[in-house]
């Protein structure tokens, strides 16, 4: 299985340079279609020894291929594009995608907050910043300036990319390299009431679980509700402010403190070139 | 509360992990704007979002989403800053080409 | 009586200290250093004095703040104050005001003029820490602080080689003393798991068996108090250290800080006692200190010399005094010698000040009608110091001599006794011979001398004063000519003080035994004698031992001084016979038995061999060994600042490329 990895990896290696941009003739289609094949036959071999249990529903794992191949390409595009503002948009569809990856993976919360912050928040910033950065004369250039048009070193960034890819996966696709964690093993609610207490304490609702454990009879449907149908939010809510309360404010203080920097970065005046001089006595 | 990955499943998810970080890396590494060079950036962090989140599944564990949490709050006061620096070196030299900064060698 | 203005006598000269200090910083502030220095110490006698009755017995413990408290150990600044303490408070404070109040007119015109003041308040501070000191640890910094001061002074004038190598040399003379000293300490510590003095000494009272690591202490602690006292063998830098300013020597090197190891001694009495070898040894070494510093002394030029071997002389009785048992005579002769001994560096100082620098005994003759007040002082002085009969210094030397004699002749007589006592009668003899060879030769005969050297309040001071013997008669009277001035009376403020120094020079020994004062203070210290023998007064010639004894040294005394008129005075020419005839022995005491040659080529010429060899071997093999070590990294940095493109990319090249052979590696390895 492998050698089929490391085969892959070479191929959409290749794939991938040429569809680097560079100065003269670009290959991108045929680099486009080289990949999209290396990707296809690569999953198709995987998919070969798929049981049919794979902890998702069937539609979830469909879901998966197409998300996948959505984030795959338009992070190509991101990498590939001579233009930013092209490559930001391309960048949101990643993000779009690898959301609804989350929703395959029932992490409704993390695809939200990735839409809102990623692709509403952030990316707006990056357009913004590419709109002030863009030259004055060239919003009706034809094409965009040299270094956008030229990759560089492409060849030695691609080899090296794909040598850690190939190392990634290899791991990834080691049945021995991942040990699976046997404390973390799901449990099912019923098990939790049944009182299987030795592998409780680890758990997010350990306490309420216990509580639930030592009065199996006596159980209100209005204790046992929240259990049955903690939801996807509830759950990250519960483990961030149990969890991590100090992780929580220190990120309540990095934000604040990159807010004042941006501020400070961003109010510093700059002699321009083509500024008239009397801006210059106003430096701060 | 789902059931858990199968470690086949979970090999996909990190795939496309791995390969939404390498797409990021060989960006950072070739291109030369620093836009699209912190763009990069992000895609790495994409990348390593979505390896948290299936190994969050597969663990059962809420904590990897948690931290996805915490790397969005990296990913934008990363942006901020570095977007602040980028139009300040922009705003000095009339370019974004990540090689006008190369004199800073030893 | 309340105790709690004690805490401030050392404090205030700390706080002149820093005032005179501040002073150095403008010439305008200079002359207010001596007010300031002398008014904290006079400030220091006078709460010393208010409370000259108002000790209880057995003393006091007077806190002030916490120093030192780890675990089970605790060395805090705390004062104890007992009737010793009280006489050393007296001495350093009263001397200490005195000294301080000539030194202001001294000094005039000097440009380290509040830097000197600056040092004195150091050294008040250091001292008056030192005798009130609750516990060993505080004591050894009081120790240290005055050996410190002791180097600054010394190496006043440091652009002068001589008082920077004599400096030098009292600093690592007294090291080894102090070695001793600190080890001392800790053999304390150890045996008796406190370092305060009071819980010391009732520990050691109550020691039965003496161990061996008991019996050790008091040695250890002698060898500090060897050092600090310039008792033999290490008492060789007292006389350099005549290279300060003559106030120095007056304070400092004889009246209070080298009496330091005899409070020591006489402060941890009960610990001395623990052994029965401590005593006799320390008694031993203070006899034959005494006689062999005063056998120099007989055939120096140097007028402070002569007086600097007087001192360790006299420092030589006050250990022959404790080592006999006798706390209350060496105390005694502390309390007298600092009147005398300081009135005669003085004086001394006045001459010196007179004649420009100049200290040869050779080239000064007749000075009496130059200098009336400052001749009749230092007679005064000298009378003292011989042990005239009815002067301070002949009743406390008489008092040691007596309680050594006693331990002598009495019942349980120690032939070692005996024979110490009569070296002291020797010693006196020979005291009274060269005091005032100084005195008849300075002051009688006729007039005729020369002047040295020095301007007054030169600024300059980049001369070897002081060695005569070198300067060409013809080049000397050039430089009389030049200086348009001549031996002249030091004016009245300046002597003022030394009139008080002589009254005390001639009263205090009478007033301190006749009243009791000084029997009754030392007995209620911690330096008191238990189980006493005095009730068995032994006898000589047929009279009560003291009587007898008093009748001895006054006739001795008499003799030495008649001895000296004659050969010093009337016929001079007959004491150049008698050294011609006897030219190898003079020529041996003259150049003080070679004791510095013989340390120099034992001691010093070996260590500084090995230093050379050892610095040769830094240089060459460590130094270099060094160098290559730092010329690795730079080489590799040649090579390696290629790397360094400045390109960010390539950097992020280099970390992916560094994750991904990691990887590859864990992957491998592992597997």
């Amino acid at each position: 299985m492998t050698y089929a990895l490391y085969i892959a990896s070479v191929v959409g290696a290749a794939a991938l340079l040429l569809m680097m941009p560079r100065p003269g003739y670009n290959p991108r289609f045929l680099g486009g279609l080289l990949g999209a094949a290396t990707l296809g036959g690569l999953w198709l071999y995987l998919s070969r020894e798929m049981p049919y249990e794979t902890g998702l529903a069937r539609s979830a794992m469909a879901c998966y291929y197409i998300f996948s191949a959505i984030a795959i390409g338009s992070a190509v595009r991101v990498i590939t594009h001579t233009r930013p503002v092209y490559s930001a948009l391309w960048f949101v569809m990643v993000v779009l995608a690898s959301s609804g990856l989350f929703l395959t993976l029932n992490a409704e919360f993390m695809a939200f907050a990735m839409v809102i912050i990623y692709g509403g928040a952030i990316l707006v910033t990056y357009v913004f910043v590419i709109m002030l950065a863009a030259q004055a004369g060239d919003a009706d250039a034809a094409d965009s300036p040299e270094y956008d048009r030229v990759a560089r070193e492409p060849l030695m960034a691609v080899a090296v990319g794909f040598l850690l890819l190939a190392a990634l996966l290899s791991v990834a696709f080691n049945p021995n390299a991942i040990v699976p964690n046997p404390a973390a093993r799901g449990l099912t609610d019923e098990q939790i009431i049944s009182g299987d207490g030795a592998i409780l304490p680890n758990r997010l609702d350990a306490a309420l679980a216990g509580k639930l454990a030592g009065s199996a009879n006596g159980i209100s449907t209005e204790e046992l509700a929240p259990t049955r149908q903690l939801h996807n939010v509830e759950r990250v809510g519960l483990d961030l402010f149990r969890n991590h309360p100090l992780g929580l404010e220190l990120a309540g203080v990095i934000l604040l403190v990159s807010l004042v920097g941006a501020v400070v970065i961003a109010r510093k005046r700059v002699d321009e070139p083509g500024d008239p001089p009397a801006s210059t006595t106003g430096n701060a | 509360m789902t059931d858990p990955l199968h470690s086949l499943t979970l090999a996909h998810y990190l795939f496309t992990g791995a390969v939404l970080f390498v797409l990021g890396v060989i960006g950072f590494i070739s291109r030369r704007n620093l836009i699209i060079m912190f763009l990069c950036t992000e895609m790495m962090f994409q990348g390593v979002a979505v390896t948290l989140v299936a190994f969050s599944r597969y663990h059962q564990n809420d904590t990897g989403q948690t931290f996805v949490i915490f790397l969005l709050t990296i990913a934008a006061a990363e942006a901020a800053l570095a977007l602040g620096l980028v139009v300040l070196l922009f705003r000095r030299r009339r370019t974004l080409d990540a090689q006008a900064w190369g004199e800073m060698k030893g | 009586m309340n105790l709690d203005l004690i805490k401030f006598i050392p404090w205030l000269p700390a706080l002149a200290a820093v005032l005179c200090g501040l002073c150095c910083t403008k010439k305008a502030l200079r002359c207010l250093a001596a007010p300031i220095c002398i008014l904290s110490i006079a400030s220091g006698f006078v709460i010393a004095f208010l409370h000259r009755g108002g000790v209880p017995p057995g003393g006091a413990v007077v806190p002030f703040f916490e120093w030192i408290n780890i675990g089970g150990f605790s060395a805090n600044f705390s004062y104890f104050i007992d009737p010793l303490t009280l006489i050393m408070l007296f001495v350093v404070c009263g001397i200490g005001t005195l000294v301080a109040w000539y030194a202001a007119f001294y000094m005039k015109g000097d440009k380290g003029y509040a830097r000197f003041f600056t040092f004195v308040s150091l050294f008040i501070f250091a001292m008056t820490n030192l005798v009130m000191a609750d516990n060993l640890v505080l004591l050894y910094l009081g120790w240290e602080g005055v050996g410190l001061c002791s180097y600054l002074l010394i190496g006043y004038y440091y652009n002068k080689p001589s008082a920077v190598a004599a400096a030098k040399k009292a600093f690592i003379v007294n090291r080894i003393g102090d070695l001793g000293f600190a080890l001392g300490i800790f053999l304390v510590y150890q045996t008796f798991g406190t370092v305060s003095l009071r819980e010391a000494i009732i520990a050691a009272e109550h020691v039965s068996e003496p161990s061996t690591a008991v019996t050790l202490i008091p040695f250890l602690l002698m060898l500090g108090a060897f050092g600090k006292s310039a008792q033999l063998p290490l008492y060789v830098w007292l006389p350099d250290a005549m290279e300060g300013p003559t106030p120095v020597s007056a304070l400092i090197h004889a009246a209070t800080m080298v009496t330091a190891g005899v409070y020591m001694i006489a402060r941890l009495l009960p610990i001395f006692v623990l052994s029965p070898y401590a005593l006799p040894v320390v008694a031993v070494v203070g006899g034959l200190t005494a006689v062999f510093a005063a056998t120099i002394a007989l055939c120096q030029y140097d007028i402070k010399r002569i007086y600097a071997y007087s001192t360790i002389s006299q420092l030589g009785y006050m250990f022959l005094g404790v080592g006999a048992l006798s706390t209350v005579g060496g105390v005694f002769h502390l309390f007298t010698h600092a009147f005398f001994k300081a009135l005669l560096f003085l004086t001394a100082g006045s001459v010196m000040h007179a004649l420009a620098g100049q200290l040869d005994l050779r080239k000064m003759s007749g000075l009496r009608t130059k200098m009336p007040v400052t001749c009749w002082l230092m007679f005064v002085g000298c009378l003292a110091l011989a042990g005239f009969p009815l002067t301070a210094g002949f009743f406390s030397k008489d008092m040691i001599l007596a309680a050594v004699m006693e331990k002598g002749l009495g019942e349980h007589g120690q032939p070692l006794f005996l024979a110490l006592g009569i070296l002291g009668l020797f010693t006196a003899f020979l005291t009274a011979f060269y005091t005032f060879r100084l005195w008849f030769r300075v002051f009688m005969g006729p007039e005729q001398y020369e002047m040295g050297e020095e301007h007054h309040g030169a600024e300059e001071h980049g001369h070897d004063h002081g060695h005569g013997e070198d300067a060409k008669p013809q080049a000397a009277s050039d430089i009389k000519v030049e200086h348009h001035h001549d031996a002249h009376e030091m004016p009245l403020l300046m002597n003022l003080p030394l009139i008080v120094l002589a009254a005390g020079a001639i009263a205090a020994g009478y007033w301190a035994e006749h009243s009791g004062w000084i029997e009754s203070m030392v007995e209620s210290s911690t330096a008191a004698v238990h189980g006493g023998e005095s009730a068995h007064a032994a006898e000589l010639f047929g009279y009560h031992l003291h009587t007898a004894m008093m009748v001895i040294s006054s006739a001795i005394s008499i003799l030495g001084i008649a001895l000296a008129a004659y050969f010093h005075w009337l016929n001079r020419p007959a004491a150049d016979a008698a050294a011609r005839q006897y030219k190898s022995i003079v020529t041996l005491l003259n150049n003080k038995y070679y004791v510095d040659e013989i340390n120099d080529a034992a001691i010093v010429t070996p260590l500084r061999t090995k230093g050379e060899i050892f610095f040769a071997i830094d240089r060459l093999i460590i130094d270099a060994l060094v160098t290559l070590v730092g010329l690795v990294p730079r080489a590799l940095g040649i090579g390696a600042r290629r790397l360094q493109t400045g390109a960010l990319q390539g950097y992020g090249l280099g970390m992916a490329c560094g994750a991904a052979v990691l990887l590859l590696l864990v992957l491998f390895v592992a597997n």
